[in-house]
Protein backbone atom coordinates (compact mmCIF):
# COMPACT_ATOMS: atom_id res chain seq x y z
CA UNK A 1 0.00 0.00 0.00
CA UNK A 2 1.44 3.40 -1.05
CA UNK A 3 1.39 6.25 1.54
CA UNK A 4 1.24 9.87 0.66
CA UNK A 5 3.51 10.22 4.11
CA UNK A 6 5.04 7.89 6.00
CA UNK A 7 5.30 7.78 9.76
CA UNK A 8 2.09 9.19 10.41
CA UNK A 9 -0.07 6.16 11.09
CA UNK A 10 0.42 2.45 11.48
CA UNK A 11 -1.95 -0.02 9.47
CA UNK A 12 -1.43 -3.19 11.98
CA UNK A 13 -0.81 -6.40 10.61
CA UNK A 14 -2.95 -8.24 12.37
CA UNK A 15 -6.73 -8.50 11.38
CA UNK A 16 -9.62 -6.72 13.67
CA UNK A 17 -7.17 -3.82 14.58
CA UNK A 18 -7.88 -0.79 13.23
CA UNK A 19 -4.96 1.82 11.97
CA UNK A 20 -4.37 4.55 14.18
CA UNK A 21 -2.11 7.81 14.15
CA UNK A 22 1.60 8.19 16.08
CA UNK A 23 2.10 11.53 18.03
CA UNK A 24 4.40 11.99 20.72
CA UNK A 25 3.84 12.47 24.59
CA UNK A 26 5.78 14.56 26.84
CA UNK A 27 7.04 12.46 29.62
CA UNK A 28 7.34 15.72 31.98
CA UNK A 29 4.74 17.59 31.00
CA UNK A 30 2.23 15.80 29.83
CA UNK A 31 1.92 17.68 26.28
CA UNK A 32 0.67 15.43 23.04
CA UNK A 33 1.53 16.13 19.44
CA UNK A 34 0.66 14.86 16.10
CA UNK A 35 2.24 14.23 14.05
CA UNK A 36 5.05 13.02 16.49
CA UNK A 37 8.05 15.55 16.62
CA UNK A 38 11.45 13.96 15.39
CA UNK A 39 13.80 15.31 18.19
CA UNK A 40 12.25 14.03 21.21
CA UNK A 41 12.06 18.11 22.40
CA UNK A 42 8.82 19.08 24.07
CA UNK A 43 8.41 22.55 22.86
CA UNK A 44 5.69 22.94 25.61
CA UNK A 45 8.14 22.71 28.83
CA UNK A 46 11.58 22.43 26.61
CA UNK A 47 12.68 18.88 28.20
CA UNK A 48 13.60 16.32 26.09
CA UNK A 49 11.05 14.09 27.43
CA UNK A 50 8.84 12.88 24.24
CA UNK A 51 7.61 9.14 23.53
CA UNK A 52 6.30 8.02 20.68
CA UNK A 53 2.19 6.94 21.39
CA UNK A 54 -0.83 5.20 19.62
CA UNK A 55 -3.37 8.03 19.55
CA UNK A 56 -6.65 6.98 19.98
CA UNK A 57 -9.14 6.89 16.92
CA UNK A 58 -12.02 9.07 17.63
CA UNK A 59 -12.73 12.53 17.94
CA UNK A 60 -15.12 15.73 17.34
CA UNK A 61 -15.33 17.89 14.51
CA UNK A 62 -13.89 21.64 15.58
CA UNK A 63 -13.97 23.10 12.19
CA UNK A 64 -14.05 22.49 8.72
CA UNK A 65 -14.16 24.31 5.11
CA UNK A 66 -14.55 22.97 1.97
CA UNK A 67 -12.30 24.39 -1.02
CA UNK A 68 -12.68 24.85 -4.52
CA UNK A 69 -9.90 25.15 -5.42
CA UNK A 70 -6.17 24.24 -5.48
CA UNK A 71 -3.52 25.47 -3.29
CA UNK A 72 -0.66 27.27 -4.75
CA UNK A 73 2.46 25.46 -5.28
CA UNK A 74 1.57 22.89 -7.12
CA UNK A 75 2.13 20.33 -4.27
CA UNK A 76 -1.00 18.86 -3.80
CA UNK A 77 -2.39 16.08 -5.91
CA UNK A 78 -5.58 15.30 -4.25
CA UNK A 79 -9.16 15.99 -5.99
CA UNK A 80 -11.01 19.13 -5.93
CA UNK A 81 -13.33 20.00 -4.27
CA UNK A 82 -11.51 18.37 -1.01
CA UNK A 83 -13.08 19.60 2.37
CA UNK A 84 -10.27 20.11 5.52
CA UNK A 85 -10.02 20.99 9.03
CA UNK A 86 -9.72 20.04 12.64
CA UNK A 87 -11.05 17.35 14.85
CA UNK A 88 -9.84 17.51 18.82
CA UNK A 89 -9.24 13.49 19.56
CA UNK A 90 -10.63 12.55 23.09
CA UNK A 91 -7.24 12.16 23.86
CA UNK A 92 -6.44 16.24 23.86
CA UNK A 93 -4.92 16.93 20.71
CA UNK A 94 -6.48 18.87 18.14
CA UNK A 95 -5.28 17.09 14.16
CA UNK A 96 -5.28 18.46 11.32
CA UNK A 97 -7.13 16.58 8.65
CA UNK A 98 -9.10 16.26 5.38
CA UNK A 99 -12.74 15.09 5.65
CA UNK A 100 -13.80 11.60 4.00
CA UNK A 101 -17.30 10.49 2.87
CA UNK A 102 -20.24 13.20 1.81
CA UNK A 103 -19.08 17.04 3.11
CA UNK A 104 -22.93 17.38 3.94
CA UNK A 105 -22.28 15.28 6.58
CA UNK A 106 -19.69 17.22 8.09
CA UNK A 107 -20.47 19.14 11.58
CA UNK A 108 -19.00 21.61 13.85
CA UNK A 109 -19.44 18.83 17.13
CA UNK A 110 -20.25 16.07 15.23
CA UNK A 111 -17.60 12.91 16.48
CA UNK A 112 -15.74 11.56 13.68
CA UNK A 113 -13.56 8.70 12.91
CA UNK A 114 -9.85 7.77 11.70
CA UNK A 115 -10.08 6.43 7.97
CA UNK A 116 -7.27 5.54 5.85
CA UNK A 117 -8.29 6.69 2.02
CA UNK A 118 -6.92 7.23 -1.17
CA UNK A 119 -6.05 10.99 -2.14
CA UNK A 120 -4.47 10.46 -5.31
CA UNK A 121 -2.25 8.31 -8.01
CA UNK A 122 1.23 8.36 -8.15
CA UNK A 123 2.50 8.40 -11.97
CA UNK A 124 2.48 4.36 -12.87
CA UNK A 125 -1.37 4.75 -11.68
CA UNK A 126 -1.18 3.20 -8.59
CA UNK A 127 -3.25 4.40 -5.74
CA UNK A 128 -1.77 6.43 -2.50
CA UNK A 129 -3.69 6.55 0.45
CA UNK A 130 -3.30 9.03 3.58
CA UNK A 131 -5.22 9.51 6.71
CA UNK A 132 -8.75 11.13 7.30
CA UNK A 133 -11.49 11.71 9.06
CA UNK A 134 -15.06 10.55 8.82
CA UNK A 135 -18.58 11.45 10.52
CA UNK A 136 -19.41 8.51 12.45
CA UNK B 1 18.86 46.11 27.97
CA UNK B 2 18.18 50.19 28.20
CA UNK B 3 14.91 51.07 29.43
CA UNK B 4 12.97 52.35 26.34
CA UNK B 5 12.85 55.71 28.38
CA UNK B 6 16.22 56.30 27.78
CA UNK B 7 16.07 56.10 24.45
CA UNK B 8 15.60 59.10 21.71
CA UNK B 9 12.70 59.49 20.00
CA UNK B 10 12.39 58.25 16.18
CA UNK B 11 10.51 60.12 13.71
CA UNK B 12 9.27 59.32 10.03
CA UNK B 13 11.35 61.92 7.86
CA UNK B 14 9.99 60.67 4.23
CA UNK B 15 7.89 58.42 2.89
CA UNK B 16 7.58 57.15 -0.64
CA UNK B 17 5.19 54.50 -2.78
CA UNK B 18 4.80 53.55 -5.47
CA UNK B 19 0.79 52.93 -7.16
CA UNK B 20 -0.20 49.45 -6.68
CA UNK B 21 -0.94 47.06 -9.90
CA UNK B 22 0.09 44.40 -11.82
CA UNK B 23 2.64 44.93 -14.01
CA UNK B 24 4.27 43.23 -16.74
CA UNK B 25 7.34 44.98 -17.51
CA UNK B 26 8.67 46.56 -14.71
CA UNK B 27 11.39 44.67 -12.22
CA UNK B 28 10.93 44.73 -8.56
CA UNK B 29 14.18 47.17 -8.39
CA UNK B 30 12.36 49.25 -10.67
CA UNK B 31 9.79 49.98 -8.11
CA UNK B 32 11.89 49.75 -4.82
CA UNK B 33 13.99 52.25 -6.22
CA UNK B 34 10.97 54.49 -6.97
CA UNK B 35 9.75 54.37 -3.99
CA UNK B 36 13.28 55.06 -1.94
CA UNK B 37 13.56 57.99 -4.18
CA UNK B 38 10.31 59.60 -3.22
CA UNK B 39 11.01 59.28 0.51
CA UNK B 40 14.21 60.81 -0.21
CA UNK B 41 12.82 63.47 -1.99
CA UNK B 42 10.20 63.91 0.67
CA UNK B 43 12.96 64.21 3.66
CA UNK B 44 14.95 66.65 1.89
CA UNK B 45 17.99 64.49 2.50
CA UNK B 46 20.35 63.44 0.38
CA UNK B 47 21.24 59.38 -0.29
CA UNK B 48 24.60 60.10 1.43
CA UNK B 49 22.67 61.22 4.62
CA UNK B 50 21.57 57.36 4.88
CA UNK B 51 23.85 55.70 7.39
CA UNK B 52 22.39 52.09 6.79
CA UNK B 53 18.97 50.37 4.73
CA UNK B 54 16.64 47.30 6.10
CA UNK B 55 14.68 46.01 3.08
CA UNK B 56 11.84 43.82 3.34
CA UNK B 57 10.60 41.43 0.79
CA UNK B 58 9.42 37.79 0.72
CA UNK B 59 9.85 36.86 -3.13
CA UNK B 60 12.49 38.23 -4.62
CA UNK B 61 16.14 36.56 -5.30
CA UNK B 62 18.76 36.93 -2.91
CA UNK B 63 20.33 40.59 -2.53
CA UNK B 64 17.03 42.08 -3.55
CA UNK B 65 17.32 45.45 -0.92
CA UNK B 66 20.61 46.04 -2.98
CA UNK B 67 19.37 45.67 -6.20
CA UNK B 68 16.79 48.56 -5.39
CA UNK B 69 19.63 50.50 -3.55
CA UNK B 70 22.08 50.30 -6.50
CA UNK B 71 19.61 52.33 -8.73
CA UNK B 72 20.47 55.28 -6.08
CA UNK B 73 23.98 55.32 -4.64
CA UNK B 74 26.46 53.16 -3.50
CA UNK B 75 28.04 54.51 -0.42
CA UNK B 76 28.77 51.13 1.54
CA UNK B 77 25.79 51.60 4.03
CA UNK B 78 24.93 48.17 4.93
CA UNK B 79 21.87 46.84 3.36
CA UNK B 80 19.87 44.17 5.16
CA UNK B 81 17.42 42.11 3.61
CA UNK B 82 14.62 41.26 5.73
CA UNK B 83 12.01 38.28 4.73
CA UNK B 84 9.12 37.88 7.73
CA UNK B 85 5.79 37.08 5.36
CA UNK B 86 3.23 39.95 4.80
CA UNK B 87 4.80 41.65 8.05
CA UNK B 88 8.32 42.01 5.72
CA UNK B 89 7.99 45.74 6.00
CA UNK B 90 7.14 46.26 9.89
CA UNK B 91 10.12 43.90 10.47
CA UNK B 92 12.64 45.99 8.61
CA UNK B 93 11.41 49.25 9.83
CA UNK B 94 11.42 47.75 13.32
CA UNK B 95 15.04 46.89 13.11
CA UNK B 96 15.44 50.59 11.25
CA UNK B 97 13.29 52.28 14.27
CA UNK B 98 16.22 50.11 16.65
CA UNK B 99 18.60 51.27 15.18
CA UNK B 100 17.72 55.01 15.35
CA UNK B 101 16.34 54.80 18.82
CA UNK B 102 19.76 53.40 20.37
CA UNK B 103 21.80 56.17 18.66
CA UNK B 104 23.54 53.61 16.28
CA UNK B 105 22.40 55.72 13.42
CA UNK B 106 20.85 59.04 12.88
CA UNK B 107 19.36 58.45 9.08
CA UNK B 108 18.09 55.15 7.94
CA UNK B 109 16.23 54.05 5.18
CA UNK B 110 13.09 51.13 5.46
CA UNK B 111 12.13 49.83 2.28
CA UNK B 112 9.36 47.29 2.00
CA UNK B 113 8.58 45.80 -1.87
CA UNK B 114 7.65 43.10 -4.20
CA UNK B 115 6.65 41.60 -7.66
CA UNK B 116 4.65 38.50 -7.11
CA UNK B 117 5.63 35.42 -8.46
CA UNK B 118 3.49 34.83 -11.63
CA UNK B 119 1.33 31.84 -11.65
CA UNK B 120 1.61 29.18 -8.47
CA UNK B 121 2.88 30.58 -5.26
CA UNK B 122 5.59 28.83 -3.39
CA UNK B 123 4.89 27.44 -0.58
CA UNK B 124 4.56 29.69 2.88
CA UNK B 125 5.68 28.48 6.27
CA UNK B 126 4.11 24.84 5.92
CA UNK B 127 5.90 21.54 6.71
CA UNK B 128 6.54 19.01 3.15
CA UNK B 129 2.97 17.09 4.99
CA UNK B 130 0.95 19.80 5.09
CA UNK B 131 1.99 20.61 1.92
CA UNK B 132 0.79 17.52 0.26
CA UNK B 133 -2.64 17.21 1.99
CA UNK B 134 -3.56 21.02 0.73
CA UNK B 135 -3.54 22.63 4.54
CA UNK B 136 -1.63 25.72 2.86
CA UNK B 137 -4.34 27.52 1.39
CA UNK B 138 -4.23 30.43 2.64
CA UNK B 139 -8.24 31.30 2.40
CA UNK B 140 -8.92 27.69 3.80
CA UNK B 141 -7.07 28.12 7.16
CA UNK B 142 -8.76 31.75 7.32
CA UNK B 143 -12.01 29.84 6.51
CA UNK B 144 -11.17 28.13 9.50
CA UNK B 145 -11.06 30.89 11.72
CA UNK B 146 -14.03 32.66 10.07
CA UNK B 147 -16.49 30.10 10.92
CA UNK B 148 -14.79 30.29 14.98
CA UNK B 149 -15.13 34.06 14.66
CA UNK B 150 -19.01 33.56 13.41
CA UNK B 151 -19.78 30.87 16.02
CA UNK B 152 -18.22 33.33 18.85
CA UNK B 153 -20.00 36.46 17.88
CA UNK B 154 -22.79 35.27 15.84
CA UNK B 155 -21.84 37.22 13.12
CA UNK B 156 -23.12 36.34 9.57
CA UNK B 157 -21.44 36.42 6.29
CA UNK B 158 -23.26 39.34 5.18
CA UNK B 159 -21.94 41.16 8.24
CA UNK B 160 -18.33 40.72 7.30
CA UNK B 161 -19.01 41.14 3.40
CA UNK B 162 -19.08 44.80 4.53
CA UNK B 163 -16.16 45.19 5.18
CA UNK B 164 -15.12 44.56 1.63
CA UNK B 165 -17.27 47.17 0.79
CA UNK B 166 -16.41 49.82 2.88
CA UNK B 167 -12.53 49.20 1.67
CA UNK B 168 -13.17 49.14 -1.89
CA UNK B 169 -15.36 52.43 -0.88
CA UNK B 170 -12.20 53.57 0.74
CA UNK B 171 -9.73 52.20 -2.12
CA UNK B 172 -11.78 54.34 -5.12
CA UNK B 173 -9.98 57.37 -2.78
CA UNK B 174 -6.85 56.16 -3.37
CA UNK B 175 -4.97 56.46 -6.55
CA UNK B 176 -2.10 54.22 -5.31
CA UNK B 177 -4.24 51.09 -4.61
CA UNK B 178 -4.49 48.37 -7.19
CA UNK B 179 -8.48 48.13 -7.04
CA UNK B 180 -10.24 51.92 -7.07
CA UNK B 181 -13.92 50.48 -7.95
CA UNK B 182 -15.96 50.25 -5.37
CA UNK B 183 -17.84 46.71 -5.37
CA UNK B 184 -21.86 46.28 -3.94
CA UNK B 185 -22.51 43.89 -1.32
CA UNK B 186 -24.84 41.86 -3.89
CA UNK B 187 -21.54 41.88 -5.67
CA UNK B 188 -19.73 40.60 -2.71
CA UNK B 189 -22.04 37.63 -1.89
CA UNK B 190 -22.43 36.45 -5.21
CA UNK B 191 -18.78 36.64 -5.99
CA UNK B 192 -17.12 32.72 -6.82
CA UNK B 193 -16.67 30.44 -3.30
CA UNK B 194 -13.33 29.79 -2.64
CA UNK B 195 -13.51 27.76 0.87
CA UNK B 196 -16.82 28.40 2.60
CA UNK B 197 -17.67 30.62 3.67
CA UNK B 198 -15.10 32.32 2.21
CA UNK B 199 -15.78 34.20 -1.22
CA UNK B 200 -13.59 35.64 -4.02
CA UNK B 201 -14.35 39.28 -2.99
CA UNK B 202 -13.73 38.37 0.59
CA UNK B 203 -9.89 37.76 0.15
CA UNK B 204 -7.13 40.20 -0.21
CA UNK B 205 -5.91 39.86 -4.36
CA UNK B 206 -2.15 40.52 -5.05
CA UNK B 207 -0.32 43.42 -6.29
CA UNK B 208 2.91 44.30 -6.92
CA UNK B 209 4.38 47.44 -4.77
CA UNK B 210 6.89 49.03 -3.19
CA UNK B 211 6.65 51.52 0.03
CA UNK B 212 9.67 53.39 1.50
CA UNK B 213 10.36 55.19 4.80
CA UNK B 214 13.67 57.48 6.00
CA UNK B 215 13.52 57.21 9.95
CA UNK B 216 15.67 59.80 11.54
CA UNK B 217 16.70 61.56 14.95
CA UNK B 218 14.68 65.04 15.37
CA UNK B 219 17.84 67.07 14.04
CA UNK B 220 17.60 65.20 10.75
CA UNK B 221 13.84 66.32 10.01
CA UNK B 222 14.27 68.98 6.76
CA UNK B 223 10.46 69.09 5.47
CA UNK B 224 8.05 71.17 6.79
CA UNK B 225 5.60 68.54 7.48
CA UNK B 226 3.61 67.76 10.61
CA UNK B 227 6.48 65.77 12.53
CA UNK B 228 5.24 62.08 13.00
CA UNK B 229 7.15 60.11 15.30
CA UNK B 230 7.04 56.55 16.23
CA UNK B 231 6.19 55.62 19.52
CA UNK B 232 6.07 51.94 19.19
CA UNK B 233 7.43 49.17 16.60
CA UNK B 234 6.87 45.61 18.31
CA UNK B 235 7.00 42.68 16.86
CA UNK B 236 5.82 38.83 18.46
CA UNK B 237 7.20 35.40 16.38
CA UNK B 238 4.63 32.60 17.79
CA UNK B 239 3.22 31.94 20.87
CA UNK B 240 2.90 28.57 22.13
CA UNK B 241 -0.58 26.84 22.24
CA UNK B 242 -1.67 29.61 20.05
CA UNK B 243 -4.64 28.64 16.86
CA UNK B 244 -3.69 30.07 13.90
CA UNK B 245 -3.89 27.94 10.89
CA UNK B 246 -2.30 30.42 8.43
CA UNK B 247 0.40 30.64 10.10
CA UNK B 248 0.70 26.83 10.66
CA UNK B 249 -0.33 26.90 14.19
CA UNK B 250 -2.72 24.63 15.26
CA UNK B 251 -4.17 24.68 18.95
CA UNK B 252 -2.55 23.08 22.10
CA UNK B 253 -5.25 21.44 23.60
CA UNK B 254 -3.64 21.29 27.47
CA UNK B 255 -1.73 24.10 27.09
CA UNK B 256 -3.98 26.75 25.47
CA UNK B 257 -3.11 30.08 24.83
CA UNK B 258 -4.50 32.33 27.31
CA UNK B 259 -4.19 35.53 23.93
CA UNK B 260 -3.35 35.18 21.07
CA UNK B 261 -0.06 36.20 18.96
CA UNK B 262 -2.02 39.70 18.00
CA UNK B 263 -3.30 40.64 21.50
CA UNK B 264 0.74 39.57 23.03
CA UNK B 265 1.88 42.18 20.03
CA UNK B 266 -0.96 44.78 20.83
CA UNK B 267 -0.25 44.57 24.22
CA UNK B 268 3.48 45.07 24.21
CA UNK B 269 2.71 48.08 21.73
CA UNK B 270 0.41 49.84 24.02
CA UNK B 271 2.78 49.29 27.19
CA UNK B 272 6.00 50.52 25.70
CA UNK B 273 4.27 53.73 23.73
CA UNK B 274 2.15 54.63 26.89
CA UNK B 275 -0.64 54.93 24.87
CA UNK B 276 -3.98 53.03 25.18
CA UNK B 277 -6.15 51.81 22.47
CA UNK B 278 -9.15 54.40 23.63
CA UNK B 279 -6.36 57.06 22.17
CA UNK B 280 -6.09 55.58 18.88
CA UNK B 281 -7.46 57.34 16.12
CA UNK B 282 -6.92 56.03 13.29
CA UNK B 283 -5.89 52.25 12.62
CA UNK B 284 -4.63 50.22 9.79
CA UNK B 285 -5.60 46.52 9.97
CA UNK B 286 -5.10 42.98 8.54
CA UNK B 287 -7.81 42.48 6.28
CA UNK B 288 -6.41 39.80 4.41
CA UNK B 289 -9.63 38.28 4.67
CA UNK B 290 -12.66 40.65 5.23
CA UNK B 291 -13.99 39.17 8.50
CA UNK B 292 -10.01 39.28 9.40
CA UNK B 293 -10.48 43.30 10.05
CA UNK B 294 -13.24 42.38 12.39
CA UNK B 295 -11.16 40.40 15.08
CA UNK B 296 -8.37 42.10 14.04
CA UNK B 297 -9.57 45.23 15.50
CA UNK B 298 -11.19 43.25 18.70
CA UNK B 299 -7.33 41.90 19.37
CA UNK B 300 -6.41 45.13 19.47
CA UNK B 301 -8.34 45.95 22.04
CA UNK B 302 -9.92 48.85 19.80
CA UNK B 303 -13.40 47.57 20.72
CA UNK B 304 -14.99 44.65 22.92
CA UNK B 305 -14.51 41.30 22.07
CA UNK B 306 -17.94 40.43 20.19
CA UNK B 307 -18.43 43.89 19.38
CA UNK B 308 -16.77 44.67 15.81
CA UNK B 309 -19.75 43.17 13.53
CA UNK B 310 -21.99 45.55 15.13
CA UNK B 311 -19.51 48.69 15.55
CA UNK B 312 -19.15 48.06 11.56
CA UNK B 313 -22.83 48.35 10.96
CA UNK B 314 -23.13 51.54 12.58
CA UNK B 315 -20.68 52.92 10.83
CA UNK B 316 -17.91 53.64 13.39
CA UNK B 317 -14.76 52.19 11.31
CA UNK B 318 -15.97 54.36 8.06
CA UNK B 319 -13.40 57.59 7.10
CA UNK B 320 -16.07 59.71 8.71
CA UNK B 321 -16.84 57.65 11.90
CA UNK B 322 -15.51 57.49 15.30
CA UNK B 323 -12.65 55.08 14.67
CA UNK B 324 -12.01 54.61 11.08
CA UNK B 325 -9.81 51.76 10.04
CA UNK B 326 -8.30 50.75 6.80
CA UNK B 327 -9.11 54.40 5.21
CA UNK B 328 -6.95 53.41 2.19
CA UNK B 329 -9.04 50.46 1.33
CA UNK B 330 -6.79 48.44 3.30
CA UNK B 331 -5.21 45.32 1.41
CA UNK B 332 -8.67 44.76 0.28
CA UNK B 333 -8.78 47.03 -2.59
CA UNK B 334 -4.63 48.47 -2.04
CA UNK B 335 -4.08 44.73 -3.01
CA UNK B 336 -1.50 42.62 -1.37
CA UNK B 337 2.38 42.63 -2.43
CA UNK B 338 3.72 40.69 0.62
CA UNK B 339 6.90 42.47 1.12
CA UNK B 340 5.31 46.27 1.15
CA UNK B 341 1.68 45.78 2.59
CA UNK B 342 2.95 46.32 6.24
CA UNK B 343 4.68 49.34 4.75
CA UNK B 344 1.92 50.34 3.44
CA UNK B 345 -0.18 50.61 6.86
CA UNK B 346 2.21 52.67 8.33
CA UNK B 347 2.61 55.05 5.62
CA UNK B 348 -1.33 55.82 5.12
CA UNK B 349 -1.03 56.27 9.07
CA UNK B 350 1.75 59.16 7.87
CA UNK B 351 -0.64 60.66 5.71
CA UNK B 352 -3.64 61.04 7.50
CA UNK B 353 -1.53 62.32 10.96
CA UNK B 354 0.44 65.02 8.40
CA UNK B 355 -3.55 65.79 7.13
CA UNK B 356 -2.41 65.05 4.00
CA UNK B 357 -5.25 62.32 3.15
CA UNK B 358 -7.19 64.50 0.89
CA UNK B 359 -10.68 62.85 0.50
CA UNK B 360 -9.69 60.42 3.21
CA UNK B 361 -8.50 62.84 5.88
CA UNK B 362 -9.99 61.39 9.28
CA UNK B 363 -10.31 64.60 11.20
CA UNK B 364 -7.95 65.27 14.10
CA UNK B 365 -5.84 62.06 13.48
CA UNK B 366 -2.95 62.39 16.26
CA UNK B 367 -2.46 59.03 16.51
CA UNK B 368 -2.84 56.03 14.10
CA UNK B 369 -1.86 51.91 14.97
CA UNK B 370 -1.40 49.73 12.32
CA UNK B 371 -1.12 45.73 12.74
CA UNK B 372 0.34 43.02 10.30
CA UNK B 373 0.03 39.37 10.78
CA UNK B 374 2.42 37.48 9.01
CA UNK B 375 2.86 33.52 8.52
CA UNK B 376 5.81 32.18 10.35
CA UNK B 377 3.78 33.33 12.24
CA UNK B 378 4.14 36.97 13.53
CA UNK B 379 2.46 40.49 14.79
CA UNK B 380 3.88 43.43 14.03
CA UNK B 381 1.98 46.58 15.92
CA UNK B 382 3.52 50.03 14.97
CA UNK B 383 2.18 53.30 16.40
CA UNK B 384 2.99 56.78 15.56
CA UNK B 385 1.93 59.81 17.00
CA UNK B 386 1.98 63.73 15.70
Amino acid sequence: MKHLIEGLYVIPGTTGEKPYLIGSKCTACGELFFPKKEKGFCTHCQRKALQNVKLGREGVIQGFTVVSQPPAGGFYKGQVPYAYGFVDLFDGVRVWTQFAGNFAALETGKKAELVIEQICKDEKGDEVFTYMFKPC
Amino acid sequence: MRPIQAMRQVFIGGIGITKWGYYEDIRCYDIGSDAILEALEDSGLQWKNVQAAFCGSVYQDTGSGHQAIKEVGLTGIPIVNVENACSSAASAFRLAYQSVAAEIYDVVLVLGMEKMPRGPIPSTAFRDWELKLGFNLQPGNYALLTQKYMEKTGASVEDFSYVSVKNRKNGSLNPNARFQKPVSIKEVLESRLIAEPLRLLHCSPLADGAVAFILCSKEWLKNSHKKVSVEASVLTSAVYGDEYPPGDIIKSLKYPANRNLAQVSAMQAYEISGLGPEDVDVAQVYDAVAPGELWDIEEMGLCKEGDAPKLLKEGVFDLDGQLPVNTDGGLMARGHPLGASAGAQIYELVLQLRGHAGPRQVRNAKVGLAHAMGAGPNSAVTIVKT
